[in-house]
């Protein structure tokens, strides 16, 4: 597990009010949409909506609920994929503290308890990047 | 008298992980850092890690130029290690024929790129390891299911398969014996990183303590006595106040650190097609000290193995603090020498790898 990777450095954005910021699979290979189970996005404490929220690889957006079906699209151990939400940043200026929290199936791995998922997350501090 | 084996060195690009998904090699300057380190000749690949759009899109132009990659800094493709994704739906498991129909896409992709041995992994039954065998037939590759910690050579699943391999009777159903199934003790570098994140030496003693009672005990032969030892690394992480660990240790202590006996191997020995080389960690003596490197290299050649050994180094996922190309380098040597005090050798010359290899499996693939 490499969740230390999971928020890529400098990459946060904000545009009326919608935040994203791209982010590394903490796995050492690839994963279908179906096993993206969840993520959260949480800037200086403040987390964005549930139903808000978007992920967006290979160039296509999807809710967290259209993953669920999605086994054409995989997420590539090299690829950023941005996650992002409603969430206004107040101080584009200053410094923010950004929490992605994910949550992936690993399809291989079936335990007594069903598919094995892990629960991931990474937390690292940086200002908005200029456009 | 079985003539003594001659193991093919290689490498599985899994042990450089941690320095690909940073981004500081793509794969054709990770394979020329393989080769020019001489860490071959044996390569292999994890399709779901090193090839993008692995298996539906792969193209032609991308097969010709791995070929031709490999062709020019002379590496021999061992095997591609291909994913049982059962459970890669949110609503059921596949079924049998989807599940064929998965395998069968990604056999396909091992053949056109070279590969002689598709690396599956025990979540196959004997049934389906039987539906797949036309599919190794029409391709031309071996499948090499893993046993894997927290299985092992002489587990009831492991035996189930090797006795229908007995009764098909096909050369191109064998196992890839993975070194992580017989190990005999917690890795000292990942005490080394628990301790960076604050677990006291008590702690880690209770660890080690609880991990050499199972090695005492033996394996697990049933999934029940496996999930109770997950339990117990639980138990003890909250019993020391560090419930942030419990599930790191179980994992690891379970599942990477399997403690059965060398000799489960002879179980399945004569069906063993690949090897993985799976190690923790090289300590300051240059020895693998919680793997027994030296006595499983010893196994393979007074078995006469001609197959490959991939070293594998899995420390990457804990280990952020030391170099992972000079760990391969430090752990060939200890197979090198091993092989050399067995009275054989390891296969470092690709030419021969690849003759060897040949007569090792049993037929060429059909790319």
């Amino acid at each position: 597990m490499i969740a230390d990777r999971i928020i890529e450095q400098g990459t946060l954005s904000t545009q009326d009010g919608r935040t994203a910021v791209e982010v590394r699979i903490p796995w050492y290979r690839a994963l279908p949409g179906s096993c993206i189970a969840g993520a959260a996005l949480t800037i200086d404490g403040v987390a964005a909506p549930e139903d808000s929220l978007r992920w967006t690889m290979n160039n296509r957006t999807f809710r967290f609920e259209e993953l669920v079906d999605e086994t054409g699209e995989w997420w590539y151990p090299l690829d950023s994929a941005i996650l992002s939400g409603d969430l206004p940043v107040q101080d584009a200026d200053g410094e923010h503290e950004v929490r992605v929290d994910l949550k992936l199936y690993i399809p291989y791995i079936i335990t007594d308890h069903g598919v094995l998922h892990i629960e991931e997350h990474d937390t690292k501090t940086m200002k908005v990047a200029s456009r | 008298m079985t003539s003594l084996g001659t193991p093919i060195q290689g490498v599985t690009l899994y042990s450089f992980t941690r320095a690909f998904h940073a981004r500081q090699y793509d794969l054709d300057g990770l394979i020329r850092k393989v080769a020019a380190e001489g860490f071959g000749p044996g390569l292999e690949v994890i399709g779901f890690s090193s090839l993008r759009g692995f298996p539906d899109r792969i193209d032609d132009a991308f097969v010709g130029q791995f070929r031709d990659l490999v062709a020019e800094v002379d590496l021999v493709p061992t095997s591609l290690a291909v994913n049982v994704d059962t459970g890669i739906r949110r609503d059921r498991l596949m079924n049998h024929d989807e599940l064929v129909e998965y395998m069968r896409k990604q056999i396909e992709v091992a053949a056109r790129l070279g590969f002689p041995i598709a690396r599956v992994q025990i979540s196959l039954t004997p049934d389906a390891m039987e539906s797949l065998l036309p599919v190794a037939e029409k391709y031309g590759v071996t499948l090499a299911l893993e046993v894997h910690a927290d299985q092992h050579g002489a587990h009831e699943r492991v035996l189930a398969l090797r006795d229908r391999y007995e009764k098909l009777d096909s050369p191109l159903l064998g196992f890839t014996a993975d070194w992580g199934a017989t190990v005999t003790g917690f890795a000292p570098s990942l005490l080394e990183a628990y301790r960076r994140r604050g677990a006291s030496e008590d702690l880690l003693r209770q660890v080690v303590e609880l991990w050499n009672g199972f090695y005492a005990e033996g394996p697990p032969n049933t999934q029940k006595v496996h999930g109770e030892r997950f339990g117990a690394f639980i138990a003890l992480a909250a019993r020391n106040g560090r419930p942030d660990l419990g599930i790191d240790f179980g994992i690891n202590g379970t599942g990477l650190f399997g403690p059965a006996p060398l000799d489960t191997w002879l179980e399945i020995m004569p069906w063993v097609r690949h090897v993985h080389g799976k190690f923790f960690g090289i300590d300051e003596n240059g020895e693998e000290p919680s793997v027994p490197v030296r006595g499983l290299v010893r196994q393979l050649v007074e078995n006469g193995y001609t197959g490959a050994i991939s070293s594998e180094y899995e420390g990457w996922h804990w280990n952020n603090w030391q170099d992972p190309f000079d760990i391969i380098r430090a752990e060939q040597a200890v197979q090198r020498s091993a092989a050399a005090d067995a009275g054989s050798a390891m296969i470092t010359d690709a030419a021969e790898a690849r003759r060897i290899l040949s007569s090792h499996l049993a037929q060429p693939v059909r790319g």
